[in-house]
């Protein structure tokens, strides 16, 4: 024993309980507040082209990253093709789901940007690279502009 | 042309404003938002569970190496410079010698004081040199106060004591 007086009943020992405040709000910014509102109010998908190099930025930007010029609104399908894929078989506080979650990179056709997003109606084992999916959104009275209004991609 | 420049348009300004909290109320813009609840507790351990109590009683307790004879407070399990774990109590006196001080005209909020506080380390008389706790300085001009200046705890009354560094509210000067 180190002390000559240990303190043995745990409710002698002193401890502080504290909390920390945090709240915050994340907005979408200009672009984004314009693929969210199309998404939510038309169901449509948006990407941005540069009106110089033509390179279709997913999720849509307002200006080019690469040579500073102005981008234009396109609309894309929504369909793309999986790049890469995770399965979960644990939530975030590491207890067991029920149904694995299956976690993909999705390659938007028809533009140079990818979305990370679920993949639904498909069993992980019949998941491939490759893969052509579409998204299944929520009903359109249930859609706040998040991007949990896209349910999930499933099998095209 | 300067060397180096290359031929590129300005990034395009975006027309607007600065997004209100009306904008977020009435949902004109796409946001999200969260409110992580994150809590803690943060425990004392032995050796200062163990000073607080003893504040609750009016004392300063201080611990002792066999080893090197050093006298520290705050308490300590081991003793740092002799990697030994400690088993001797002492009860110390509740004056002490200005180590260092500070006077602080702002809150943890940087609010304005309308008193300056006096923030001190005091050494505290019994332990061994240099070694002290940190706390206030009352019943003293900011202007008055010296390194090496004699201070004495004053005490809250001992039913308000709850076994916590502000049992003592001050050091004052020791006259003299």
């Amino acid at each position: 024993m180190v002390f000559t007086e240990k303190i043995i009943d745990p409710r002698e020992l002193r401890h502080v309980e504290g909390k920390i405040e945090l709240y915050w709000i994340y907005t979408s910014g200009e672009a984004g507040d314009y693929f969210f509102k199309k998404l939510r109010d038309e169901g449509k998908f948006t990407a941005a082209k540069c009106k110089k190099c033509g390179y279709i930025f997913f999720p849509p930007r307002i200006y080019c990253e690469f040579d500073f010029s102005e981008t234009e609104y396109v609309e894309v399908s929504g369909e793309g093709c999986v790049v890469a894929y995770a399965v979960a078989y644990y939530d975030k506080n590491g207890e067991k789901l029920e149904k694995p979650e299956i976690y993909a990179l999705i390659e938007m056709d028809g533009t140079n940007g990818r979305i990370i997003h679920l993949l639904g109606e498909v069993e992980p084992e019949d998941v491939c690279i490759g893969m052509k999916v579409k998204p299944v959104l929520k009903p359109k009275e249930e859609r706040e502009g998040k991007i949990t209004d896209i349910l999930y991609f499933k099998p095209a | 042309m300067a060397v180096g420049k290359k031929d590129i348009s300005c990034p395009p300004y975006v027309k607007g404003r600065e997004i209100e909290l009306e904008d977020l109320k009435e949902k004109k813009v796409t946001y999200v938002e969260d409110h992580p609840d994150i809590r803690y507790s943060f425990t004392a351990g032995q050796a200062i569970s163990k000073f607080l109590k003893g504040l609750k009683e009016g004392k300063i307790l201080g611990v002792k190496c066999n080893k090197c004879g050093r006298v520290m407070v705050p308490p300590r399990e081991f003793c740092e410079l002799c990697f030994k774990p400690i088993n001797e109590w002492v009860e110390l006196k509740d004056t002490g010698v200005v180590e260092t001080f500070s006077i602080s005209y702002i809150d943890p909020d940087a609010r304005p004081l309308e008193e300056p506080e006096i923030v001190a380390v005091i050494a505290i008389d019994g332990a061994s040199p240099h070694m002290g706790i940190l706390h206030k300085l009352g019943e003293v001009d900011p202007e008055k106060v010296y390194i090496g200046m004699r201070v004495k705890a004053v005490w809250k009354p001992e039913e308000e004591r709850e076994g916590a560094i502000t049992d003592i509210k001050y050091w004052k000067p020791i006259e003299g």
